[in-house]
């Protein structure tokens, strides 16, 4: 699959009377790679729900490649990674468990060992993810995201929780990801996007700045 | 646009102003008594027809629903929602008048032998989770379509109803029409049928008016957030 | 779409099997619900058969929405909806795989709750067990169906708690009054023969069409 292009049209998203994201126009080329950045509250999170297709925009349009995300088939859907605030885990079941459902659902077959022992959780592969902590959490999230080879890949704020070694196997996947993948990647980190070499969008107030 | 909003409002004001007091009068003076249930029958020109209407009510509402799903714009869900509501005003008026016409004939308020009124009690039930489920949810797309969907169940549930109720009971309802089509004499029929009409003149009323009233605020927000400067 | 579906419904089992979240309460609330009644009726074993089949569908239904609350906790905690969502699958193989596991629970609650029924209020003749288990189980489906169905619709509602009930248990009145016929059937009483357990079979029916044409609306958003 090759990686898709992101367009947002005068994308509006409001929840009740509040409205998180005003008329956002923004595109991002295949393969490209983008740094989300702005205050708590304006509107990044909303901006990667409505790429992954998680919500339907009030106004205007969000489309992967030629299709509106929110409708988006099982086959481009096949194709998307998106990791949030939340973990997007199952609390009661192992690390393993946890990507073997995930490859499961993607028909996909991966040696998971290698997948944990990647984000540095080689031997916890086996606990109960309830008994993790947050930066663990965050690893194992990135696993998950990554490990059906997504040529979309969203991020939500990624690097909270993590350690320096933690920031660093983020930095690295993102780097790796460039030109091979469309990365967007919502962050407070005003650097990420010099240190990646790529471009940065700025959200303030639910507007693109 | 605007002259046609005004006649769906206009024309069943003048049909229900016409009809209603029109069946009452026919009920009361042209129809001759009933040899069994004398004067208590006269209701039965109210009850069959408020039924009937609720249910077209229920039907419009459902319509309107999986027209949202398919077209998701806003004002399907409005109608859907109106429907729905205006359905529940006649219900109730079922289960008033109802439990009238079985405490003059059978002399008890609420016969469970009767399987109409015991549907409607099940629809009744059903219909208020609606408002329940609406209402707990934050206004938005998530509040449109689950809305949408559960008002759709409705038309599983309705049939289903029915057949539970025949299956459990062995009462009957008394029936007036039977399966071999109205036995009714003449005046008994026509002012039947000017009562059914007189309700559905006024459930197409009672949906306009709310719908216009609907429109309106949706309006009024809509330039409230002109005012604010977002002009989304 | 059925791997997918089962593979849901195998984690849920695994995770009841070792949380213990929702079976126990289910179990102690069912027969807490059947002794209750029991005595309500006077703890009279005479109050009459129709009275015995009543009461144990009216203990399955509560059971049931008392489990049904539980039905997406799991996935809303960490924000696995999304991820499910996002997975290439059809969107009707979550809330299959969701009720595949809840009709699991029913089983098990109902294999505990129907021998207890049976000795309080039976002391020898009892209705026939074959109906009453055939009648279950194509009620558990319906049931299962419903409530699921239900249950996503009130995810990220303010009162969930107090709306799932109100949601179900209008729509579970139809099964409820078929296998209270069926169950009279088991007893010998004329109610028509099979007719109560084609009822349940048709419901069935009726209401996994009306959730696969729905499913694509229902979690997301």
């Amino acid at each position: 699959m090759q990686p898709p292009v992101i367009t947002l049209a005068e994308c509006s998203k409001r929840f009740g009377e509040r409205l998180a994201l005003r008329k956002a126009t923004l595109s991002v080329a295949a393969g490209e790679t983008v740094v989300v950045l702005g205050p708590n509250g304006a509107g990044k999170s909303t901006m990667l729900r409505l790429i992954a297709g998680l919500l339907r925009p009030t106004a205007g349009s969000a489309r992967i490649g030629e299709v509106e995300a929110i409708s988006a088939p099982k086959q481009v859907r096949a194709g998307i990674a998106y990791a949030g605030h939340q973990p997007q885990l199952y609390r009661g079941l192992t690390a393993r468990e946890n990507l073997e459902l995930h490859l499961r659902l993607h028909q996909m077959a991966a040696d998971t060992s290698a997948l944990l022992e990647r984000v540095g959780l080689g031997d916890r592969a086996d606990e109960r993810i309830d008994g993790f902590s947050r930066g663990m959490l965050q690893r194992l999230a990135l696993a998950r995201a990554t490990a059906h080879e997504p040529v979309l890949l969203l991020l939500d704020e990624p690097a909270s929780g993590l350690d320096a070694d933690g920031r660093a196997l983020l930095d690295d996947t993102l780097r790796a990801g460039i030109g091979q993948r469309t990365q967007v990647v919502a962050s407070h980190d005003h650097e990420l996007a010099a240190r990646l070499g790529v471009r940065e969008v700025r959200l303030e107030n639910g507007g693109i700045a | 646009m605007r002259a046609n909003r005004h006649l769906t409002t206009t024309i069943p004001l003048v049909l229900s102003i016409v009809l209603v007091p029109l069946t009452i009068a026919m009920a009361f003076w042209w129809t001759g008594e009933d040899a069994d249930q004398g004067l208590s029958q006269k209701i039965f020109y109210f009850h069959v027809p408020i039924a009937l209407t609720s249910y077209a009510a229920f039907g419009f509402g459902a319509f309107c629903a999986a027209m949202y799903l398919w077209k998701r714009t806003e004002v399907w869900d409005l109608r859907s929602y109106v429907g729905v509501h205006s359905g529940t005003i006649f219900g109730t008026l079922v289960l008033v008048t109802g439990p009238i016409w079985a405490k003059a004939s059978w002399g008890v308020w609420w016969n469970w032998g009767d399987r109409q009124l015991n549907v409607f009690l099940i629809l009744f039930l059903y219909y208020c989770a609606y408002f329940m489920l609406r209402f707990s949810l934050d206004e938005g797309e998530r509040r449109r379509s689950a809305s949408a969907v559960f008002a759709l169940l409705g038309v599983g549930l309705i049939p289903m109803s029915f057949l539970a109720v025949r299956i459990a009971q062995t009462l009957i309802h008394p029936a007036v029409f039977t399966t071999n089509g109205a036995a009714m004499p003449g005046p008994f029929l026509l002012t039947f049928v000017v009562g059914l009409a007189a309700m559905l003149s006024l459930m197409v009323l009672l949906i306009s008016v709310e719908l216009r009233g609907k429109r309106a605020a949706a309006r009024v927000l809509e330039l409230q957030r002109i005012a604010r400067g977002e002009d989304a | 779409m059925i791997g997918a579906a089962l593979a849901i419904a195998r984690v849920k089992l695994v995770l009841e099997i070792r949380r213990r979240e929702v079976i126990f309460a289910m179990l102690l609330f069912i027969a807490a619900t059947i002794v209750i009644v029991h005595f309500a009726l006077s703890g009279d074993t005479g109050a009459g058969n129709r009275a015995a089949a009543g009461m144990l569908w009216a203990a399955v239904v509560f059971t049931a929405v008392l489990g049904l609350l539980r039905t997406f906790s799991a996935e809303h905690e960490g924000g696995v909806l999304d991820a499910l969502l996002l997975a290439p699958i059809d969107r009707a193989a979550i809330w299959l795989g969701t009720a595949l596991a809840q009709f699991g629970f029913l089983i098990v609650i109902e294999v505990v709750a129907v021998p207890i029924w049976w000795v309080l209020f039976f002391q020898s003749e009892g209705p026939s067990i074959g109906t009453v288990v055939i009648a279950l189980l194509l009620a558990d489906v319906g049931i299962a169906l419903v409530g699921t169905l239900s249950a996503a619709l009130a995810l990220g509602a303010r009162t969930r708690d107090v709306l799932l009930p109100v949601l179900v248990l209008p729509l579970l009145i139809p099964v409820v009054l078929g296998g209270v016929t069926a169950t009279y059937g088991a007893f010998g009483e004329e109610v028509g023969g099979l007719r109560p357990l084609g009822f349940l079979a048709l419901y069935d029916l009726v209401f996994i069409a009306l959730a696969w044409g729905t499913s694509e609306h229902l979690l997301s958003d």
